[in-house]
């Protein structure tokens, strides 16, 4: 190995020491015997498995998985829809103004999501469906299009142009060579950004606090609600319960992750 | 089947650029007609009009009896074939070269008996249920046929479909789409670069040049009866070698060198007659020179004696570089941009012992000069 090799590796082990470490620390955490306080990464000697099954009945998770569930249902093919729906229309067909139409999408990925929660509060109340998971999927679908629109145009614009003209002169009007040419092809970033979505509904927390009142009706973050009072805190169970709860992200991450790296990096050369 | 007529058609982009100017053009019932041109020359714009992929700003775009200038591509009953094929890499090369039928609720048996035959034409039977991209470069290139062919279209447009393919399989292609168009007698306008391809495969070659129709004719006529400098330059290969020249007294002054016009010359061009003691554009075809020490004897005045720079021996002929002290003539292509101060060009027949850095006498076949106007660059006939 040289040194121009030597460096940049020093540095990813780094990386991934920076990564792993606190979620080895986690994972240790919720194998300790119950009633302790854990400090730092030590693996226990007897390492109680039955703590996730323990920490999954107190925090009652299965009407919380259910919850989550329905929203992930609710905003990821819509919003996957009109990504690609909008995305096809600024990139392939002529409409006025689509310029500025695009200038206000990449100027949505601008604003902090944190600044529009009370707007939102009050959107979803005038609406009718504060405390109902329609304000949370509502709340997201919006939330996800600047960044969806963004990604699907960028795909649709890489498409040559010569297969939209083909497809019109083989007699495809825009819906056919939409539905026929250019949602077949737009496969693998569909894919991506189905699983980005996937990834950042799961993950939401703040958004389901403040839109609904009802812990069941929330997602699975919710749950580490549960061990946490005003008067102390089980740092076993809750270490054990947030190891369940990025279960899912983990698994869909095994499971795509060459088209998780794939999405990573169209992002960073397109966007 | 259908005439295509081009009448008086202009191109303007929103921009203000003008990309065609007033072209007017017939394509016969079953002709195959190429436009070819440099670079940037139109001829893509022009084929795009009258595929409606490009509006048309004035003029009048007819295929068979019907007006078409705001007729959507799909009604306009043609097909055509793009230069990087665009295929459609989701679908197999059946479900490719059936798309058209499927759009128009052509019913399925019929779909499958027409792709079936256009591809036991095209020797595509086998790979009909292939993604186009386990598809070899000319078998894309077939598929590309295959879909404009089941359309049974009236007319054929293709914009530089083999540019993408390798040499050896670019003459291969040729040949095969003259044979298809021919056996099928679908009116073809072929767009290209190459003026090999216009002149191997055209019934006629219309030459653009910066949005304007330089001239239509057959290849043989094009080659023969150039009707300016630049059509000269751009059909042959290599080009042909322009000069600067003054007539006086029936001798061709070319620097340095001089060469006698028989009066047969002016018979065949009595306009040349008025340029006595003007200066004049000269056309000598590399193919019309010869060295002298193998002609055998050559009258007097039909040679010129100069010094090889280079020899380029191809086995069937040498390309032969030599000086003329003469001002070379731009024919203004941009793709060749001329370096005006190198040398004239000479096919040798191969038994010629010429190497460089000698001198040599070339006869000069003089009959076969083209003769041009120095301010306008066009040709001189009368």
């Amino acid at each position: 190995m040289t040194r121009s090799q030597l460096l940049p590796r020093l540095v990813m082990a780094m990386l991934l020491l920076f990564t792993a470490i606190p979620f080895l620390t986690l994972l240790s955490a919720s194998l300790q015997p119950l009633g302790v306080s854990p400090r730092g990464l030590k693996w226990p000697s007897n390492p109680r498995w039955s703590n996730f099954v323990e920490g999954y009945q107190v925090a009652d998770m299965t009407p919380l998985l259910m919850s989550s569930t329905l929203i992930v249902i609710g905003v990821v093919p819509i919003s996957l829809l009109i990504a690609s729906l909008a995305g096809y229309g600024l990139a392939s067909l002529r409409i006025p103004g689509a310029r500025w139409m695009l200038l206000v999408f990449i100027a949505g990925l601008t604003i902090p999501f944190e600044s529009l929660i009370t707007p939102l509060y009050f959107q979803m109340k005038s609406l009718g469906v504060l405390n109902t998971r329609w304000a949370v999927i509502l709340a997201l679908i919006g939330l996800f299009m600047p960044f969806g629109v963004f990604w699907m145009r960028s795909h649709f614009v890489s498409i040559p142009n010569e297969i939209s003209e083909a497809a019109r002169i083989d007699g495809a009007g825009p819906w056919q060579a939409f539905w026929r040419v250019h949602l077949p092809l737009a496969r693998p970033a569909l894919t991506s950004l189905a699983i980005l979505l996937f990834l950042w509904t799961w993950n939401q927390f703040i958004l389901a606090l403040v839109l609904i009142d009802d812990p069941s009706l929330r997602t699975v973050a919710g749950a580490l609600g549960a061990f946490q009072s005003q008067y102390g805190t089980n740092v076993v169970l809750l270490a054990s319960v947030s190891v369940l709860i990025m279960a899912p992200t983990i698994i869909v991450f095994v499971l795509f992750r060459k088209q998780f790296s794939k999405a990573l990096l169209e992002g960073a050369v397109k966007g | 089947m259908a005439p295509i007529t081009i009448d008086r058609v202009d191109k303007v982009y929103p921009n203000g650029f003008h990309a065609i100017h007033e072209l007017c053009l017939n394509v016969e019932d079953g002709e195959f007609l190429v436009l070819v041109g440099p670079s940037g020359c139109g001829k893509s714009t022009a084929l795009r009009m009258v595929a409606g992929l490009e509006e048309v700003s004035s003029g009048l775009l007819q295929i068979g009896e019907r007006v078409v200038n705001d007729v959507e591509p799909k009604n306009r009953d043609i097909a055509m074939v793009f230069q990087n094929y665009a295929l459609y890499p989701h679908m197999t090369v059946r479900d490719n070269i059936g798309f058209a039928l499927k759009l128009a609720k052509v019913p399925k048996k019929e779909i499958a008996r027409r792709v079936d035959e256009a591809a036991q034409m095209l020797e595509l039977s086998e790979q009909l249920d292939k993604k186009p991209a386990q598809l070899s470069g000319g078998q894309r290139q077939r598929v590309a046929m295959g879909r404009a062919i089941v359309r049974q279209p009236a007319v054929f447009l293709m914009d530089e479909p083999l540019s993408n393919l390798d040499a050896k399989l670019r003459v291969q292609m040729r040949a095969e789409i003259s044979r298809l168009q021919r056996q099928l007698g679908v009116t073809t306008i072929y767009v290209t670069h190459d003026q090999v391809e216009a002149m191997t495969m055209g019934d006629r070659v219309a030459v653009l040049m910066d949005g304007h129709l330089q001239q239509v004719d057959t290849p043989q006529n094009l080659y023969d009866r150039p009707d300016n400098v630049f059509v000269a330059a751009f059909i042959g290969s290599p080009s042909m070698n322009l000069y600067e020249a003054e007539l006086l007294d029936n001798q061709l002054h070319i620097g340095s060198h001089q060469l006698t016009l028989p009066e047969s010359v002016f018979v065949r061009r009595p306009a040349l007659r008025e340029y006595q003691g003007r200066r004049i554009v000269v056309g000598l075809r590399p193919e019309d020179l010869e060295d002298a020490s193998i002609t055998g004897p050559v009258p007097s005045g039909t040679t010129i004696t100069s010094t090889v720079e280079l020899t380029e021996s191809l086995g069937s002929e040498i390309v032969v570089h030599f000086m003329l002290d003469e001002s070379r003539v731009d024919p203004g292509n941009p793709d060749a941009a001329e370096d005006l101060s190198s040398s004239a060009v000479a096919r040798f027949d191969p038994r010629s012992r010429c190497r460089a850095g000698e001198a040599i006498d070339i006869a000069v076949t003089i009959d076969n000069l083209h003769y041009f106007d120095i301010d306008e660059h066009t040709a001189i006939w009368g």
